[in-house]
């Protein structure tokens, strides 16, 4: 008799060899495994064009391709999951993305067209013919800001929507609008198609259900099909009743949203699916063993950002028996995972301890952990309802949203402000009386130009986005869009747009340094700065010196003091930018993964750190801040330069506590969680490692398949990184050592 | 004032919860694998890491790649409470401070100060101690006593630390009359007391006791090398102890009485 246990080990097992698969096929990836399955052999998708440059945008561009590449896209099934359907391509890599381009395509003589005449890494994404943007270039490319033009997918869905209406709910509710807003047929008409294409990936995977169920013969597999069958042909086009159909649902959506822009955002897993659950337990149509077997598929099918536990709007304890379940069914699978943990004073103790405990179990870093109470006080501080701050949950990397309202554009938008601050330092040298005084004054008017320059930009994406890049497939789970005839982008109810910071630590260690060696010690001049950064720090001495400075999260030091400062000059800028028609921006720090690419951008700067290398980590301080790597030092440093409107400024946190959780290790990482929380923390990345484990797998990684880290906010196969990457998190990990 | 060599906060193997570890200069015992021979001197001093050193010949006007750096310096109880104070939060009921060494009770009288300016603030205060030294003032103001048996044989612990122990037990018996819990340790150093016999003897001693809450084994690592080698003198490399070797020892110590 086979077990859920089996089939769990079996499908942890075709995991890894798929990562392997696809390390293959794809090269390094240094980002989210997205739960992708390899290209089969053959696969090719001929792309629609409706632009003089060679891609398409539009309702009608974005449908059709996208039609195309759910068609090309076999159906997955696999007697052994309970879940069926994958993905593998999206629509972006046919629009010259070349971020996301797997290497298949690049080597594919029919797309080189692509590579021959685009500009820039993103160009074909936007079209730059229609809605030109040369005037801001020049500034972007100066403060080394990532625009967010062009950029999609980073909203939130209402999954309720969909799970009350079914796909041929959807077709419903749009035949029943187009006849409201008649003069929105290219809408409709692209909106329908899109549901029509789900429903007829659906079909297939159907088709192919009945096809191996023919050819089965082993009884408790055939059992398996059966059930399937049934529930595929359920959600073809009724809404879900049961646990299993709710998640079916949900996985046929997620694979279109992620084909259609490799859209990331998930839900409030526990608290989304408990009627189902519950409603089954009643029934006795299912089991905890069952529903862990079937939560961790799907898990296994997408590493989607899902919140648990949190409170509800009046303060009431959200967590339940499903929490523990999810958090059961991502240790069954023990793969990568991007479970998000909502902290809350009121919030049961015991699913907090036993989410850590699986941190110390499994050393793969989920969960991770956000603060409720400077998430929701901050977010309300923009002038928004506490229902609405509520209702904003972690489905991202750094970032938070309000499901079914809210336009964000949250982790695309961007300013590298060592990049900023180099530019201060070159007009300072130009000055005869220089001080960081003043290089803070010039720093702030570059800054603001900067913050400008965003503005801008994330202007014209808002105006222009709906006949560029439509969110065919998110709009039919948002507010407004069906009913108005409207993408997303015109019709948001909150339109809070995030802007991170990156290089705080750079900077602030940077402006701690010159105090401290030029302005206090004396023991350096300007003129020697200048030249010292113009030879990249030549004399080791004076290298030595800025290095050795007083580093921000030291605790106490001139650089925290320049940190906060840093801060508060950023948030004022951010808020202070006039938007139009209600838009916020909302200020952050954070790097994503660019901190590899920003630092190339910058030259020497004046805390050692040399022309080239990477800038610090998101709100994180630099590398080697403290002999003792103090988590506590640290976590007090990142609470201190919070900006307070309800986004975000992780802490990410690596280390080997050399204890286990029964040790005490849990106890003392669940009151590090919540004491940085109490301080006003809003996100914490925890990478629990076996320090011999990492060290082992960064000389030789294929070894180690299964060893996951949380690299940023997202976690991803150490295989899977490059080795910049793997190096950076080797860096950090060495610290707390 | 006192004469502190290091404050680590974060502090996760140093008692219970999170804790901030108070260093303090000087210490009565020279134990020959001692990983912190530069506690030993209670004077600050100088440790020179000649890898470190990039020959720059500025010296004089002070050294920035820690090269050269500074063992110890004179602290007030106001300096000591900063970093203290600000790891505050995540002590809750079971974390807080540790003073250690060194030998705490070398400067007793500030390490008192330091514990009752501890108490004023709210913060639980334990002790990493020789006990080669006893302060009944300080030790009974202790939420946690940690102390060293590290050979049985007093011949042998005079060889190896440079003190008998006899001394040594005997503080501890008296300290046990405190009423405070104690926290007996051997650090495990293959070639001196890695024995079965040395374990029982210790491991029967401590059950002797009304206050133990337990007996740990700590295995020796060479991390006093480094910094013995910076204040130029040396000292024995001994074995590392397996693990197997470290379960064997650790089912001793946790067998009864016999």
């Amino acid at each position: 008799m086979l077990t859920y246990a089996d089939r769990l080990a079996a499908l942890r097992r075709r995991k890894i060899e798929q990562t392997l698969q696809k390390k293959e096929q794809n090269g390094y990836v240094d980002m989210d495994d997205f739960g992708t399955v390899p290209l089969p052999e053959g696969y090719r998708v001929r792309p629609w064009y409706n632009s003089q440059n060679g891609s398409f945008y539009g309702y009608d561009g974005m449908c059709e391709n996208f039609c195309r590449v759910m068609a090309a896209h076999p159906p997955y099934v696999d007697p052994m999951e309970l879940l069926c359907g994958r993905w593998r391509d999206m629509l972006v890599n046919y629009r010259g993305n070349r971020l996301f381009r797997p290497a298949w395509m690049k080597e594919d003589e029919t797309q080189k067209n692509f590579d021959e005449d685009t500009t820039d890494l993103w160009s074909k994404c936007w079209d730059e013919e229609r809605f030109p943007y040369d005037h801001l270039k020049p500034l972007q490319e100066k403060y080394n800001i990532t625009s967010g033009i062009d950029s999609d997918a980073h909203l939130c869905c209402d999954y309720r929507i969909g799970l009350s209406l079914g796909f041929g709910g959807l077709l419903t509710k749009i035949a029943h609008y187009r006849e409201v807003n008649p003069d929105k047929t290219a809408f409709y008409d692209a909106e329908e198609r899109v549901v029509r294409a789900i429903q007829d990936f659906i079909a297939r995977h159907i088709v192919a259900i009945e096809e191996m169920l023919a050819a089965e013969t082993d009884p408790d597999l055939r059992v398996s099909l059966e059930e399937m069958l049934e529930v595929n042909r359920r959600v073809l086009t009724e809404p879900p009743r049961t646990l299993h159909e709710a998640c079916q649902w949900v996985v046929y959506f997620n694979i279109a949203s992620r084909i259609y822009t490799r859209d990331g955002a998930g839900f409030q897993l526990d608290t989304l699916l408990r009627p189902y659950y519950e409603a089954d337990v009643a029934a006795g149509r299912i089991d905890d063993e069952k529903t862990v077997f079937l939560l961790a598929d799907l898990l296994l099918n997408d590493p989607q950002y899902y919140q648990l536990s949190g409170v509800d709007v009046d303060g009431n304890d959200l967590t339940c028996h499903l929490s523990y379940l999810v958090l059961e069914a991502a240790d069954a699978l023990n793969i990568a995972a991007n479970l998000t943990v909502r902290v809350h004073e009121n919030c049961d103790p015991a699913f907090l301890e036993k989410a850590v405990w699986y941190l110390f179990k499994n050393k793969n870093g989920w969960p991770r952990f956000c603060g409720d109470k400077a998430l929701t006080e901050g977010y309300e501080r923009n002038g928004y309802s506490h229902a609405d701050a509520n209702a904003r949950i972690a489905v991202g990397c750094n970032w938070m949203c309000v499901p079914g309202k809210e336009f964000p554009m949250n982790d695309v938008v961007k300013i590298n402000i060592a990049k900023v601050f180099e530019w201060a330092l070159a007009d300072l040298r130009k000055e005869e009386d220089p001080s960081t005084e003043r290089l803070f004054a010039l720093y702030e008017a570059h800054l603001k130009q900067a913050v400008e320059t965003v503005a801008a930009g994330v202007n014209l994406h808002i105006d222009h986005q709906w006949e560029v890049t439509p969110e065919l497939v998110m709009n039919l789970m948002m507010e407004n869009t069906i009913e108005r005839g409207e993408d997303i982008s015109q019709c948001a109810s909150l339109y809070s747009i995030g802007v991170d910071g990156a290089g705080l630590a750079v900077v602030a260690d940077s402006l701690g340094a010159i105090t401290t060696r030029i302005e206090e010690e004396q023991v350096l001049t300007w003129a020697q700065l200048f030249e010292a950064l113009e030879n990249d720090f030549a004399d080791p001495r004076i290298h030595a010196m800025m290095q050795s400075a007083p580093r921000y999260c030291q605790g106490g030091t001139v650089s925290d003091e320049w940190a906060r400062r840093l801060t508060d000059s950023w948030v004022r800028h951010i808020k202070a930018q006039p938007m139009p028609d209600g838009r916020q921006l909302i200020p952050g720090w954070f790097s994503w993964a660019l901190t590899l690419d920003f630092g190339a951008a910058v030259g020497a700067t004046p805390n050692g750190r040399r022309a080239g290398e990477p800038i610090s980590h998101g709100a994180n301080p630099n590398p080697g801040f403290r002999r003792d790597g103090a988590a506590t030092a640290q976590s007090n440093g990142i609470a201190s330069v919070q900006c307070g409107y309800g986004n975000t400024a992780p802490l990410q946190l690596e280390f080997d506590p050399h204890l286990t959780a029964e040790e005490g290790g849990a106890e003392r990482v669940c009151r590090l969680i919540r004491s940085h929380f109490e301080q006003g923390g809003t996100l914490i990345n925890i990478n629990i490692l076996d320090g011999e484990k990492l060290k082992a797998a960064h000389a030789d990684p294929t070894r180690y398949p299964d060893l996951v880290v949380r690299v940023t906010g997202f976690t991803a196969y150490f295989v899977s990184l490059s080795p910049e990457f793997r190096q950076l998190v080797v860096d950090r990990f060495l610290d707390s050592l | 004032m006192a004469v502190i060599f290091d404050i680590e906060r974060s502090g996760m193997h140093d008692g219970p919860g999170i804790r901030t570890v108070v260093f303090f200069k000087g210490c009565p015992l020279r134990c020959r694998w001692c990983h912190n021979p530069e506690s030993w001197d209670k004077a600050p001093q100088e440790l020179f890491y000649p890898e470190k050193c990039i020959s720059c010949g500025g010296c004089a006007d002070g050294c920035y790649t820690g090269a050269r750096s500074l063992c110890g310096r004179e602290m007030s109880i106001d300096e000591v409470m900063v970093p203290i104070l600000a790891d505050k939060p995540y002590y809750g009921a079971e974390g807080g401070v540790t003073l250690t060494g060194g030998e705490p009770q070398m400067q007793a009288d500030f390490a008192l100060a330091l514990t009752e300016a501890c108490r004023r603030a709210g913060i639980g205060v334990a002790i990493e101690t020789s006990m080669a030294l006893y302060r009944p003032d300080l030790l009974s103001q202790m939420s946690l006593i940690m102390a060293d048996v590290k050979l049985w044989d007093d011949a042998r612990h005079r060889e190896y630390t440079g003190v008998g122990n006899a001394a040594i037990i005997e503080n501890i018996r008296k300290a046990d009359a405190l009423g405070v819990p104690i926290l007996i340790r051997t650090p495990i150093v293959p070639t001196v007391n890695d024995t079965v016999e040395e374990i029982t003897a210790i491991g029967d001693f401590v059950r002797s006791l009304k206050n133990a809450v337990g007996y740990e084994l700590l295995p020796y690592h060479p991390f006093g090398l480094d910094k013995a080698r910076a204040m130029g003198l040396a000292m024995p490399r001994f074995p590392e102890p397996t693990k197997e070797q470290m379960a064997l020892l650790n089912a001793c110590a946790r067998l009864q009485r016999r």
